[in-house]
């Protein structure tokens, strides 16, 4: 595929947050070849999932739309500029998965939030009045500024991750990057997480997810991106969250109930395939796309 | 050219030297396999840092110095472990504090009391001047260790490499950890009078690292591990012969040396390997069907 | 025992210099401890502060001042840990343990073959109570130089620290900053090592970090109370020792052990005794 292909619409406004990861292949040190030959473009206004099982390389993924690795092959640009362009630009916020903090670290959620700010400081990273107003409108906004002096440490689950979802708001990125945001999460930050990202998506963000948890996937993204090691299959969530993309993408690990209701009064062809991780059902029809989905506390109703 | 060559061994105390070295070297490099894997490097150097108090002490009131220096390494640990425990303190940190301070106090009795043992001797070892009593102690620890690490590797393995599962199947971990920290400061009590307190943490790496690097298969790498801190050791003790001093830094200067080539051209795992595993892998993706991508996904 | 007794030792011009010295480098060496505590690099400072003998020996052959070669050297052994450490399976404390003993080691050999009038004893040791006068002044330099540049660059270094990603999302070059920390490191090494000696620099990279730590939980405020602790302990461990006649070096890391368990026990939040009555508390609590 050439270069050209990717070439951006100059009129369209939102064209300077388009994201073109171009035939990229990443290996680490040790010879292993984490990602290879991975394609997609996303704009603006989407919120979009990335979705593979454990070990496919979606955090391989994401430290490469930062820069923190370099593509042996291929390219990544950020509305047609190289990443670390982008980035002096503080174009990406990047929210870390639990795991990667420190939580023992001495410093308070202001602090945190205030790190978002750095890249508009002066080179003493002195916070000016309008950074201070930010941050704080910032925890307003995730409703965590009653907590601002806390030590980052003593925090539950779902308040960490709002405190580092508050920084990507205050570093004003236009793409966020999230890596498995819900796990550790309880359902109320989660719908915390999904609404704010929701608001960001109508202003003409660009969202990027990364979740092994498929049963919240239909209900907030509207493109998907299915990797394992390459992209599997990537588009609109209606025709890529395929009963035939996820079995291919999560094979065995995933629980597959055929149900069949051919003998229904009306006679028509009623099968019905279930693809489950134990914990939020998917159900598809007969052509394989997704015809009802159940997650907990987020739209129970909706899925009755 | 042969005559001279020959010549470090037609003196008594360089056969020992090198003997005594290639007995040390051995038992250190099998207990480096489980230092490696364990990521027990600092404490490694702790604990023959912090032997310094006792060897101090053991001098002083004239009690051998195998006995002061052990009582000092395990007392270092048990502080070790309490105040992990007890504060919020990282790990590493922890070992740094105590074993620093174990250190200082050794450097503060012995200029406060000053006697026949020099500060230097303790920190850069002096095989080649070392008494038959010193030779007498060093072997029987070794012995003792090389004893212990043959009947008991198997359990020590698995609770390097898992010690939940070591706990799960009955094992004793919290016995086994208590096992390698004593093991750990025997060696480096041994192995002090080789190379000295600042080189045992070399003797206690390099070669677990070096095998590491060359195989998959612990047995293996117990196997070269050990052999080649024999082999190592003893040639240095030989060379520093020649160099005339510090058979410590010949030592420790050729197993750097060995573990570097490891680094480099390791058939599996090294790095001119590696180079040529990633260029292969992608060049088969590449050419096999899957890697394409997927046709539909242009332009979202 | 009499006041003129007790103020003796501020008679003599050494023991003041010594104090003085002795107070600069340890609260450079503290303000970085701060960051090493952090960052679970304890045994980076050990490393290092090894790995300068090598350069120590080739800057004495070929004639450069001491501290450029130790600088250098200290910055080859950080650097060249971190490449193999990227490209290679062990972890990283066995190949920093692996390249700093190398180091040292060909240091020790390469000493043996120069005839040198630097002692070996002091550089392992340090030489506080007879330090020279052009020595005295390549510590000052080094201490103040690293102490500016951390004035202006300690913020972009604890982000990086604390999380390198975003220290990226926000433009900041981390290549380099990891580069200058190494490099401000070594550079406290090469002021430390003529006061106390290698071995104890150590202690001086380790110790006052600790205390900070565990007296806040704000990283400005840890700071403060980490370079506080430590020129404390300088003043008053060079002091102890003139009475004593021990080494000094030890005698100050000594003192900074002391308060450490001192801030183990007592301090206000995360000290041992607070800790439990906080305990004991809840449990009462409980049973009421
Ligand atoms: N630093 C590394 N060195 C070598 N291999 C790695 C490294 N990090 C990840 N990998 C490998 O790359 C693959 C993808 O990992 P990752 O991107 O973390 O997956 P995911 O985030 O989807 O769970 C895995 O097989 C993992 O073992
Ligand atoms: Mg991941």
């Amino acid at each position: 595929m050439s270069h050209g292909s990717t070439k951006l619409n100059k009129n369209d406004i939102s064209s300077e947050i388009d994201l073109h990861v171009n035939e990229v292949t990443v290996a680490y040190n040790n010879g292993h070849v984490a990602l290879f030959d991975t394609t997609f473009d996303l704009g603006a206004g989407t919120i979009c999932a990335l979705v593979g099982v454990n070990g496919s390389g979606k955090s391989t993924l994401f430290k490469t739309i930062m820069g923190f690795l370099t593509p042996t092959r291929g390219s990544v640009t950020i509305g047609g500029k190289p990443v670390q362009v982008a980035q002096k630009q503080n174009m990406v916020a990047y929210i870390p998965q639990a795991e990667d903090v420190d939580w023992a670290f001495p410093v308070s959620v202001m602090d945190v939030v205030l790190m978002g700010r750095y890249g508009y400081m002066n080179f003493l990273r002195i916070p000016r009045a309008t950074d201070l107003e930010i941050a704080i409108e910032s925890l307003r906004r995730v409703n965590m500024l009653d907590y601002k002096e806390r030590q980052i440490g003593e925090l539950s689950g779902g308040q960490k991750k709002r405190v580092f979802l508050a920084r990507a708001l205050a570093q004003r990125g236009r793409i966020v990057l999230l890596d498995e945001p819900f796990s550790g999460v309880d359902v109320q930050t989660e719908a915390a997480i999904i609404e704010l990202l929701r608001e960001l998506r109508a202003d003409e963000h660009l969202i990027l997810v990364s979740t092994h948890d498929l049963g919240l996937v239909p209900s907030f993204c509207d493109q998907v991106v299915i990797i394992n090691r390459t992209v599997l299959a990537a588009g609109p969530t209606h025709d890529t969250f395929t009963q035939e993309n996820l079995a291919r993408a999560f094979g065995g690990t995933l629980r597959d109930l055929r149900i069949d209701h051919t003998d229904a009064p009306d006679g028509t062809s009623n099968e019905f395939r279930v693809l489950s991780d134990d914990e939020e059902p998917l159900i598809f029809g007969h052509d394989g796309r997704l015809v009802d989905h159940w997650h907990p506390g987020i739209d129970e109703e909706e899925s009755k | 050219m042969i005559e001279l060559l020959l010549t470090p061994l037609h003196y008594e105390y360089m056969i020992k030297a090198i003997v005594v070295s290639g007995v040390i070297g051995g038992v250190c490099g099998l207990l480096s396999c489980f230092v490696t894997l364990k990521g027990w490097s600092l404490m490694g150097d702790a604990l023959s840092h912090a032997i310094v108090p006792g060897v101090a002490v053991a001098y002083l009131v004239g009690l051998p110095f195998a006995l002061g220096a052990f009582a000092s390494g395990l007392l270092a640990a048990v502080v070790m472990g309490v105040v992990k425990s007890k504060t919020r303190i990282r790990e590493d940190a922890v070992i740094g504090i105590v074993f620093t301070t174990f250190f200082a106090a050794g450097v503060l009795m012995i200029s406060l009391f000053p006697s026949n043992i020099s500060l230097k001797t303790i920190v850069l070892g002096n095989i080649l001047g070392i008494a038959d009593s010193d030779i007498i102690q060093m072997l029987a620890i070794s012995a003792v260790a090389l004893l212990v690490l043959v009947l008991k590797w198997k359990d020590l393995l698995l609770f390097a490499f898992d010690p939940n599962q070591a706990q799960s199947i009955g094992l004793n971990t919290t016995r086994l950890n208590l096992m390698l920290l004593i093991l750990l400061a025997a060696t480096a009590v041994a192995a002090l009078q080789a190379v000295g307190a600042v080189l045992v943490i070399a003797m206690l790496v390099t070669p677990g690292a070096t095998a590491y690097q060359l195989t998959d298969r612990f047995g293996r790498m117990m196997l070269l591990a050990c052999g080649m801190g024999i082999v190592t050791s003893m040639l240095g003790a030989y060379i520093s012969y020649f160099l005339n001093g510090s058979t410590g830094g010949c030592i420790v200067c050729l197993q750097t040396l060995v573990f570097l080539m490891a680094f480099f051209f390791a058939p599996k795992y090294g790095i001119v390997a590696a180079r040529r595993k990633a260029r292969r892998t992608t060049d088969a993706l590449l050419i096999s069907g899957d890697a394409h991508p997927v046709p539909a996904l242009r332009g979202l | 025992m009499n006041l003129s007794y007790l103020i003796e030792p501020f008679q003599y011009r050494f023991m003041v210099e010594a104090m003085l010295m002795a107070a600069l480098v340890g609260g450079t060496c503290a303000v970085l401890s701060c960051y090493l505590v952090l960052k679970g690099w304890s045994l980076m400072g050990d490393a290092v502060s090894h790995a300068v003998l090598p350069g120590i020996v080739l800057a004495y052959i070929v004639g450069a001042p001491l501290a450029v070669g130790a600088f250098l050297a200290g910055l080859l052994c950080a650097s060249g840990t971190g490449w193999i450490t990227n490209h290679s399976r062990l972890k990283g404390d066995a190949v920093m343990g692996v390249v700093f003993t190398g180091l040292f080691a060909l240091g020790l050999v390469m000493f043996t073959k120069v005839t040198t009038d630097v002692h070996l004893n002091h550089i392992l040791f340090g030489s506080l109570l007879g330090i020279e006068r052009s020595d005295m002044l390549q510590a000052v330099i080094a201490a103040t130089l690293t102490l500016v540049i951390l004035a202006v660059v300690r913020k972009d270094i604890l982000l990086y620290l604390f999380d390198a990603n975003q220290a990226r999302a926000v433009g900041l070059n981390t290549t380099f900053l990891h580069y200058l920390f190494l490099a401000l490191l070594s550079l406290t090494i090469v002021a430390a090592l003529q006061a106390v000696g290698i071995i104890l620099t150590v202690a001086m990279l380790i110790v006052p970090g600790c205390i900070g730590l565990l007296l806040s939980d704000r990283f400005g405020r840890m700071t403060a109370i980490a370079s506080g602790a430590a020129i404390f302990s300088a003043i008053a461990g060079t002091y102890l020792s003139y009475f004593l006649n021990g080494e000094t070096g030890a005698c100050i890391v000594l003192t900074q052990a002391i308060i450490l368990t001192l801030a183990a026990l007592f301090g206000p939040k995360y000290g041992i005794l607070f800790r439990a009555r906080a305990a004991r508390r809840a449990a009462a609590g409980r049973e009421q």
